[in-house]
């Protein structure tokens, strides 16, 4: 073996160049495959290390109003509970700026999980205490630098002033929306009862955070469903870690699939480079392989030789993809980290490593065994009579072999894949694909037997098209390989602009600068005022905002229902508005808006994934209780939010009028250019601290900066299969180079001119690239559709230009670079290449 | 020249046909042979008579359609692919028309690597002595494109007789060759045929060449005929 091994590296060696469409296509394919599993990995294991910490306990009870002891009892002797009381409104500092907070008392107890790390260090409880008649406050870290607050400053809230004595360094429940949102104040629940903001009516929200001496999602899920059937009255909404985990992961489930995918397809793409190369490298060494037969090598020990070459070369080639694969998974995951409380695991990334470097080891055999095969089959008896007229073709056992390393290859694909319904269709639409070309080709050939025969065509057109019809030509490699790397491509393209086209309409050129919450009724002459004062105020719009449950569905009354997800569902607060003055952009899936001045009976639309949830459908008569009253309606519509706006989050829209009976509170926005929106905000703060208003600047910033890190992401996968696709080109090329070049100083030698030859290449190529754009373009845009439509629910219209453009132009483009350089190599003299032959 | 003791290589009833296109080709008929140990023998014929078929049968890379071929006592007829491929690697040389050496490897390297297939450790010692005994010990190291063809075809001829084999079999070996270079392999040839005890059966077009063989056949119409020697007084 290590004689072998030694020939297979020496003959690697020597090589040279010949192989470096095999090593970059690899290279390419796996890195993308490894990047992409490296980051989910990455992103679902932090998560799921840290969902407890991030949810604050493994059970949370949220309430309008404190639990009863009754309830708060059962808990207790259940697991360790810890109380937070929540209230978001507007800080002032003493240089009179304002912000919106998030108020956060906590107990003794917390937090359940992580730590609460604070500078000054001290017990939470002590800073926040009272001391000479003043009480103390902790600020988040990110508040206090956009404020220039440090320990030492007072800030007011509602009527009371407060004394920072510390900034809060790391809370381990903090989640994106202090960045986005309201950061974190934490006082002491007295503190909170002083600072007169806990009215009737006040968006207060009581959570008690409980932790099980059993850590697992049953427990959690079970304590939960105890809980509801226990105390079926209780108001409050009881939710478990794992619902959090599991909307998370089916999220991250289908991103990570989703750039999983991308990276396979740049696996086949590359495998495809793989096969051509290894076949153009081989047919330079089918002399070779044939010595070594008739020196007396048998035949095991050659294909030893060959595989071991491949092994080899996919083993090195796959190691270098995998490196640089985790170095971009881990520069993604430090973008992910920003984001998110979570921290970079390096042990995350050594198992989709090795699944990567496997799946470039078993792409790299799946496609170079043919061409290997192919290359053994050679006879020794070449080397007496020439390699003219060898009909070379793989052996049955190695047709079978090939068979099965693909569908090792494919099922473990299917395995992996976090949803293996993606990875089974991503199969069948590669080999039904494969199964097209392969018709298409076998069209083309019978199109060009055809057309040859008419008269009146060119004598350069004629030749191209019996060219075509050659065993030797290129466009069957030409079809199957760079057709399918087209067609992903084309597909990659039209499922990238889509998604960004979504990025750039999420975040809307014309959003509200300002979005006030909590505007009481009788508040909104003030309001209107006070921003009017602005000279260049655009537009101010107010809508009611009502707070109520949905409690029956077509009669049943969900708190009865056997389905313990509809009985939870029934405790859940929803937000509920009309259309007047709305704000938030939605726009409906199923059903329709009732006509503009529509009086009749009360008609409701509702958000899709609360609809969803719940099961319900256009036409079902929903009841919803709000203030202790029953307000009955019928379900019209099922809309979906379409941008990050305002984030109102409207859970259900109602018909004019229906809610006036219920509405005390409102929500506005105005539109005014944002560096006018902090004099507003600080005046507002002033006159009606009870008012919370948010600027949408920094959270619409912090969108643009995501989107677009999002959006270069994607400009680099496309570039990547982009890259793959020219690899291939760059193998079709080599595959067919040195019998065309062949071909083609024979025919000059026997006197056909430059310009024919010239004529005539440029009409083959020019004819593979018109078949294979068009099929690309054809099959390209219904798989994308489908996917698109299947998955991501999107829709490509309007977008479809994109990949015909690619499409055409990186096939004319590669095409003709062939093309080119072909014609580059035939300016050698006939003479000497007919003396090498 | 030697007297043949007994036989090497013993061929009868051999025919074979080609298939070109829907028609069948009779490129070898009935043709018996036996060829003595330590002789040497040329096989001459028009193209495509089937000169090269016949080499490729004696050397078990091509199966006849019937007949039988015994190669140092041993039926190829019975053996394996892996048998006939061990039988090249132990007891048959090769020289081709255009060298095949493995473009990879120095002149050492190839000439060592039927010895190396055999897994025999002192394989490149052996054939550095070999490459000594062509006049090339000083090209060793260099690459056959550092060769020219006669030095090439040189180093060809080592590899074919490095691991002593008893039957060395030569397709036109000086076919590619100017006539000087083409003299000098002849020479070398031989003179390896008397040191080496090797049976050397060569296909060749070049008579003079031929005539130099203690036989000459020729091969026509799918016959063998052994070709009378005029011998001078």
């Amino acid at each position: 073996m290590s004689f072998l091994l030694n020939l297979a590296w020496r003959d690697l060696k020597a090589s040279g160049r010949s192989l470096w469409i095999f090593v970059a296509s690899l290279v390419l394919g796996v890195s993308l495959v490894a990047a992409g599993g490296g980051l989910y990995q990455q992103v679902t294991d932090a998560l799921r290390a840290d969902v407890q910490m991030l949810f604050g306990g493994d059970v949370e009870i949220q309430a309008e109003q404190p639990i009863p002891d009754e309830i708060l009892s059962w808990v207790d002797a259940r697991g360790d509970v810890s109380g937070v009381v929540e209230l978001r409104t507007m800080l002032m500092t003493g240089q009179g700026r304002s912000q919106l907070v998030e108020l956060f008392s906590v107990d003794d107890a917390y937090p359940l999980y992580g730590e609460l790390v604070l500078e000054p260090a001290g017990a939470s409880q002590d800073l926040l205490g009272l001391r000479d008649g003043q009480w103390g406050t902790a600020v988040d870290g990110t508040l206090a630098k956009r404020l220039g607050l440090s320990v030492g400053d007072d800030i007011s809230i509602g009527a009371l002033s407060l004394d920072i004595r510390a900034i809060v360094v790391r809370q381990p429940d903090r989640g994106l929306r202090a960045d986005w949102g309201a950061a974190p104040v934490l006082i002491a629940e007295d503190a909170l009862m002083a600072t007169g903001l806990i009215q009737p009516s006040s968006r207060v929200e009581y959570l008690y955070r409980v932790k099980l001496a059993d850590k697992g999602s049953a427990a959690a899920s079970g304590f939960r469903d105890d809980l509801v059937r226990q105390f079926p009255t209780m108001q409050a909404q009881v939710r478990s870690f794992d619902e959090r985990s599991d909307r998370m992961t089916e999220v991250l489930g289908q991103i990570g699939s989703g750039l999983l995918l991308v990276g396979f397809a740049a696996l086949f793409i590359g495998g495809l480079g793989v096969f051509n190369s290894v076949k153009a490298h081989l047919d330079g060494k089918l002399a070779s392989l044939a010595t070594l037969r008739a020196l007396g090598l048998r035949d095991q020990r050659v294909t030893a030789f060959v595989l071991l070459q491949v092994l080899l070369l996919a083993a090195m080639s796959s190691a270098v993809g995998v490196l640089i694969g985790a170095l971009l998974a881990m520069a993604g995951a430090r973008v992910v980290a920003d984001q998110l409380p979570v921290s970079v695991l390096l042990g995350s990334f050594w198992q989709p490593s090795v699944v990567a470097w496997l799946f470039g080891v078993l792409t790299a055999l799946t496609f170079a065994l043919p061409a290997v095969g192919r290359a053994l089959s050679v006879s020794p008896a070449v080397l007496f009579r020439g390699l003219e007229g060898q009909v070379l073709k793989a052996s049955l056992g190695i047709r079978v072999v090939t068979i099965l390393i693909a569908l090792l290859t494919l099922g473990l694909l299917v395995l992996i894949l976090p949803d293996p319904r993606l990875g089974l269709a991503f199969v069948a639409s590669v080999a039904l694909l494969l199964v097209v070309l392969g018709l298409v080709s076998r069209l083309v050939r019978w199109l060009a037997y055809r057309l040859q025969g008419m008269v009146g065509l060119p004598l350069s057109l004629q030749m191209a098209l019996a060219g075509l019809q050659q065993p030797q030509s290129p466009m069957r490699v030409a079809l199957v390989s760079l057709g399918s790397a087209l067609t992903l491509l084309v597909a990659c393209t039209l499922v990238v602009t889509t998604l960004m086209r979504t990025v750039n309409e999420t975040v809307p050129e014309s959003a509200p600068a300002m979005v006030f919450y909590d505007i009481q009724t009788d508040q909104i002459p003030l309001l209107m005022q006070t921003l009017q004062s602005a000279p260049d105020l655009l537009e101010v719009r107010t809508a009611p905002f009502v707070l109520g449950r949905l409690v029956g569905v077509n009669g049943s009354v969900l708190t009865d229902s056997d389905d313990i997800e509809r009985m939870r569902e029934s405790r859940d607060e929803h937000k509920l508005s009309d259309r007047r003055g709305n704000f938030d952009d939605v726009v409906v899936e199923r059903g329709a808006w009732w006509p503009a001045g529509y009086d009749g009976p009360p008609v409701v639309a509702m958000e899709d994934r609360e609809a969803d949830q719940l099961g319900l459908k256009v036409g079902d008569q929903l009841s919803f209780e709000i203030l202790g009253q029953t307000l009955d309606a019928e379900l019209v519509a099922i809309y979906a939010q379409r941008r990050v706006q305002a984030r109102l989050w409207l859970e259900a829209i109602f018909s004019d009028a229906a809610l006036d009976p219920f509405v005390t509170r409102h929500v506005g926005a105005a539109w005014l250019p944002a560096e006018r929106a902090i004099e507003l905000q600080d005046k507002l703060a002033a006159l009606a601290p009870n008012i919370a208003t948010a600027r949408t600047e920094s959270v619409l910033r912090e969108s643009r900066a995501l989107l677009g890190r999002a959006v270069t992401g994607l400009a680099v996968i496309a570039l990547v299969c982009l890259a793959a696709s020219l690899l291939v080109l760059a193998s079709v090329v080599a595959a067919s180079r040195s019998r065309q070049i062949y071909d083609a100083t024979v025919m000059h030698a026997l006197g056909a001119r430059h310009s024919l030859l010239v004529k005539l290449l440029l009409w083959e190529y020019l004819l593979i690239a018109l078949v294979t754009a068009m099929v690309a373009v054809a099959f390209g845009s219904l798989l994308a559709t489908v996917l698109l439509q299947w998955r991501l629910d999107m829709s490509a219209a309007g977008l479809y230009w994109t990949g015909f453009v690619t499409a055409v132009s990186v096939s004319v483009v590669s095409l003709g670079l062939g093309a080119w350089y072909l014609l580059l190599q035939m300016r050698l003299s006939p003479a000497m290449l007919l003396r090498a032959q | 020249m030697s007297a043949p003791t007994h036989s090497l290589v013993q061929a009868s009833g051999l025919s074979l046909q080609y298939q070109m296109g829907s028609k069948s080709v009779n490129v070898l008929h009935n043709v018996s042979l036996d060829i003595a140990k330590g002789s040497t023998v040329a096989v001459a014929g028009p193209s495509g008579c089937g000169k090269t078929s016949l080499l490729l049968l004696l050397s078990g890379l091509e199966r006849p359609d019937a007949g039988s071929i015994f190669v140092d006592g041993r039926n190829l007829a019975e053996l394996t692919r892996d048998e006939l491929a061990d039988l090249r690697r132990d007891r048959i040389g090769i020289v081709f028309q255009n060298f095949h050496l493995l473009a990879s490897l120095t002149a050492l390297e190839n000439v060592a690597l039927p010895l190396q297939m055999a897994g025999q450790v002192d394989a490149l010692d052996c054939a550095g002595d070999m490459l000594t005994r062509v006049g090339l010990a000083d090209r060793a190291h260099h690459r056959p494109s550092q060769l020219s063809g006669g030095e090439q075809q040189r180093v060809a001829i080592a590899r074919a007789l490095v691991h002593r084999p008893s039957l060395l079999l030569a397709d036109e070996p000086t076919g590619n060759l100017d006539d000087h270079t083409a003299d000098s392999v002849r020479q070398l040839l031989f003179r390896l045929n008397r040191e080496l005890g090797t049976t050397l059966v060569l296909v060749t077009h070049d008579m003079d060449f031929a005539g130099q063989c203690d036989r000459v056949l020729r091969l026509y119409d799918g016959q063998l005929q052994e070709v009378q020697r005029v011998v001078s007084t």
